[in-house]
């Protein structure tokens, strides 16, 4: 498997003794045809059609629902998620739209020693001259994603206050290593702890295709929507059929329905970064383009804003709320973060009359992530809410971002990247968001309505081990 | 090894027959067989369950005081006590590692650790029980901090091995673990002082070691020799700088002593260094061997010679082989013929 996924995902791939080749059941029967692959209809064989079998390729989707390997071959990962396939894309006239995360806009941002805006607006320079439609902004899209969660932890917490079905501690659902960790190997004991929103990378396809797309009086299906990431994971998230929908076509018969995807293809910060080398621009001195408005995170006086918290600001921001909403607690200035056992595991507690009300944590990397996995199982777990990651120091460090320079150690990057990350972009509240407003006015309504769930949440399901990855070794 | 250089011999003291399927490791309680507490072996088994085997003081046979079960779902590969003795650590194919309590007399299992892919396939405590050290067929080495209450907790995932893990040790006196594999390799970690833990050392074909799967590792009681054994049939012997390694001063490098080879026509599985040199191996070949450091004084440094065998041990392979702590020169044997084997190795005078 690549070294590039994440180190939790790579921990999944273990199977020492069935190589992929082997224990691929992809391989071995051969792909589904490509049009029955999603259906929920009865499947009627056709015997003439049947016989042609396409030649066997594996995808990411087939090995998301596979428990047996992720496979080692980093070809499978690439087939629609290449630079090869963006670029041709573009060719194909397709309305190519781009939203790039606020760690991949901090990895450029210290590899050429701009800032995050300098970069953003150099971006859209270069994408547009390549031929892209729009460029967009992920924290725009985050704001969606944390409302949301703020609205779920409420209803969490005090359903559990009453005994309801949802427990707490809420767990994030922003990291795909993590999410398909819980799905393949911890399965249905943990799955109900995970909040349902969907990731900002999500949550800005279901925005794109379900309603800025008419703003923009475009078709859905002539949306080609690339998201740019610090995690090749992200890769595997835009895959899951739970992303993929299909046009409500009123009239045409179900003749060739073409699923679309929230999110057609990802590319990481270092991607990004060989496209530029690709193409020979010399990033530092093209020009700065204005930023396109509808979907980023930018004021009046041309300023970035997003939250604090560099792998999303979802325990900040879910923290904040619940303190103000249930105890009328508006805690000023940064929230109290104490190092629990290593840099990667902190938590922050509200306290009321001397009572502990409320308890949060940021969990980052494999074996953190395993303690908090511990504790929920046996019942040990007194956190209110978990922002889980699975990389150590969180998204920043991501396996798609820039590597570090020779002679910069990992550590030193990641120390940059924390003071780039909200270099000259101001702190601001995702619930004074004009755009996110906007799109509950006009679409979404309220957070937590049924639009919200249908568009901006999720669900998991636990992957059922195959016979093949049990088999008996010593 | 002092006070005998003539020939030895053998013992059988004890068969103990019990387990139903093949047995894989046997373990001798460190608190027991000492200060009046009589001698206490745990033993693991194909057939899901623990056994526990404590002597009679007063016939000095042994006997099963407790069977382990209905709690591993399929093989228990490997067990060790902590250095208190109150704990037995129970790795197995069900993916999990199980902490079981002696209570007066009796077994509860007092915690779970979970998190392998797949097969566990060794656990080890460390010198003083604070960390306990467990690997599997994941390819990777796991360590967990033991804390009060019997709670355990994720002190580091260690990825490095390309294949299998078959055996975790912790170094006798220090917190270094050691690891061998499927890959042909020792590994060594260390932590850094920063709460993380990096492999340090590895031992290949290239700096002198095994051409295939090392089984597993045994160090003599200084702490300054490593013993590791092979699918290769070789048994090799490691050093490292003893007086530097007391020193503290940084992690001090083991190289490659010599190789015993010639002795073993099947796979080595097992080896163990007593408390006075003797090292014993175990093998495919159902034989146990017994070596010893050889004072020829040869000018190529030191060699180890054959000083006993046994070619008809078990009637099947030979999976483990263990040491007492006591005084006296017991040693535990394990094989695929479901039995464990006491026996005594006496000075023929």
């Amino acid at each position: 498997m690549s070294e590039r996924f994440s180190a939790t995902l790579r921990i999944g791939d273990l199977n020492d003794f069935i190589a992929p080749s082997q224990a691929c059941i992809v391989s071995v029967k051969g792909l589904k045809p490509a049009s029955s692959a999603k259906s929920d209809k009865p499947e009627v064989a056709i015997a003439s059609r049947a016989v042609k079998t396409e030649p066997v390729k594996i995808s990411l989707k087939d090995c998301l629902a596979c428990s047996g390997c992720i496979t080692s071959a980093e070809t499978v990962m690439l087939e629609k998620q290449s630079l090869d396939e963006f670029l041709s894309n573009i060719d194909k006239g397709k309305a190519v739209m781009i939203s790039i995360s606020p760690q991949s806009r901090a990895s450029l941002a210290a590899h050429f020693g701009l800032s995050p805006l300098q970069v953003l607006r150099k971006l859209v320079t270069f994408f547009k001259s390549m031929g892209v439609k729009a460029v967009f902004d992920t924290s725009c899209s985050r704001d969606i994603s944390l409302i949301e969660s703020c609205n779920e932890f409420m209803m969490r917490y005090k359903q559990t206050k009453s005994k309801g079905d949802n427990p707490l501690p809420m767990l994030a659902s922003a990291c795909p290593g993590w999410i398909c960790y819980a799905e393949k190997t911890l399965g249905s004991y943990i799955l109900p702890y995970i909040s349902s929103v969907k990731s900002p990378q999500q949550t800005m396809g279901a925005a794109l295709k379900h309603h800025v797309c008419q703003i923009m009086g475009l078709r859905v299906d002539e949306i080609y929507h690339v998201s740019i990431m610090p995690c090749y994971d992200k890769k595997l998230e835009a895959v899951r059929d739970d992303f993929v929908f299909q046009l409500d076509s009123p009239n045409e018969a179900q003749l060739d329905v073409v699923p679309l995807a929230e999110v057609d293809s990802v590319l990481t910060s270092g991607e990004v970064l060989d496209l530029i080398k690709l193409k020979a621009v010399d990033f530092k001195s093209l020009e700065e383009s204005p930023l396109d408005k509808m979907m980023t995170n930018v004021d009046e006086d041309g300023h970035l804003y997003g939250v604090l918290g560099s792998s999303g600001g979802y325990a900040e921001t879910i923290f904040r709320y619940a303190a103000k909403e249930l105890f009328g607690r508006d805690i000023e200035g940064p929230l109290d973060f104490k190092i629990i056992r290593n840099s990667d595991f902190q938590e922050v507690s509200l306290e009321v009359d001397g009572k502990t009300v409320l308890k949060f944590a940021l969990c980052y990397g494999f074996r953190n992530l395993q303690n908090i996995v511990r504790k929920v199982k046996i019942n040990k777990c007194d956190y209110d809410f978990v922002e889980v990651m699975a990389c150590p120091s969180g998204c920043l460090n991501g396996g798609g971002q820039i590597k570090p320079e020779p002679g910069q150690s990992a550590k030193d990057l990641i120390q940059r990247l924390e003071t780039v990350y909200m270099d000259q972009v101001s702190v601001a509240d995702p619930f004074r968001n004009p755009l996110v407003r906007k799109l509950y006015d006009e679409w979404l309504e309220q957070p937590g309505s049924k639009k919200a769930k249908k568009y901006m949440h999720t669900e998991y399901h636990p992957v059922v081990k195959s016979i093949s990855s049990q088999l008996h070794n010593w | 090894m002092e006070s005998h250089d003539g020939a030895w011999s053998l013992k059988e003291v004890q068969k103990l027959e019990g387990h139903t399927d093949r047995v894989w490791s046997v373990a001798w309680n460190p608190a027991a067989g000492v200060a009046g507490v009589p001698a206490m072996l745990a033993s693991c088994s194909g057939d899901k369950t623990v056994r526990v085997w404590e002597q009679n003081p007063s016939s000095s046979s042994w006997f099963c005081k407790a069977v382990l079960d209905e709690t591993h779902t399929r093989t228990v590969r490997s067990c060790a006590w902590s250095p208190s003795g109150k704990l037995l650590a129970t790795g197995s194919f069900d993916a999990t590692t199980a902490i079981w309590e002696n209570v007066g007399g009796d077994f509860e299992c007092v915690s779970t650790l979970e998190g392998h892919e797949n097969e566990v396939k060794s656990v080890c405590w460390n010198a003083s029980g604070s960390l306990l050290a467990t690997c599997g067929r994941d390819r990777s080495v796991w360590i967990w901090e033991v804390l009060p209450g019997n709670e355990f907790e994720c002190a580091s995932v260690l990825q490095g091995h390309t294949q299998d893990v078959k055996m975790v040790q912790w170094h006798p006196t220090m917190d270094i673990l050691f690891s061998c594999s499927y890959d042909n390799t020792i590994k060594i970690w260390a932590e850094d002082g920063d709460d993380d833990w990096h492999c340090v050392q590895t031992l290949s074909e290239a700096n002198g070691g095994h051409t295939s799967t090392v089984w597993a590792l045994s160090f003599n009681t200084a702490g300054d020799k490593m013993v590791t054994c092979s699918d290769d049939l070789t048994i090799k012997v490691w050093e490292t700088d003893s007086a530097k390694m007391m020193s503290g001063d940084g992690y001090v490098p083991w190289s490659h002593v010599c190789t015993l080879s010639g002795y073993h026509d099947r796979t080595i599985f097992s080896v163990h260094w007593s408390r006075e040199g003797i090292i014993a191996s175990g093998a495919a070949d159902d034989a146990i061997r017994f070596f010893v450091e050889s004072k020829d004084g040869s000018v190529d440094g030191p060699s180890y010679k054959m000083i006993l065998r046994n070619e008809k041990a078990h009637d099947m392979d030979v999976n483990s082989v263990r040491w007492s702590h006591g005084e006296n020169r017991f040693l535990a044997s394990a094989s695929d013929d479901g039995t464990v084997k006491i026996w005594e190795l006496v000075p023929v005078i």
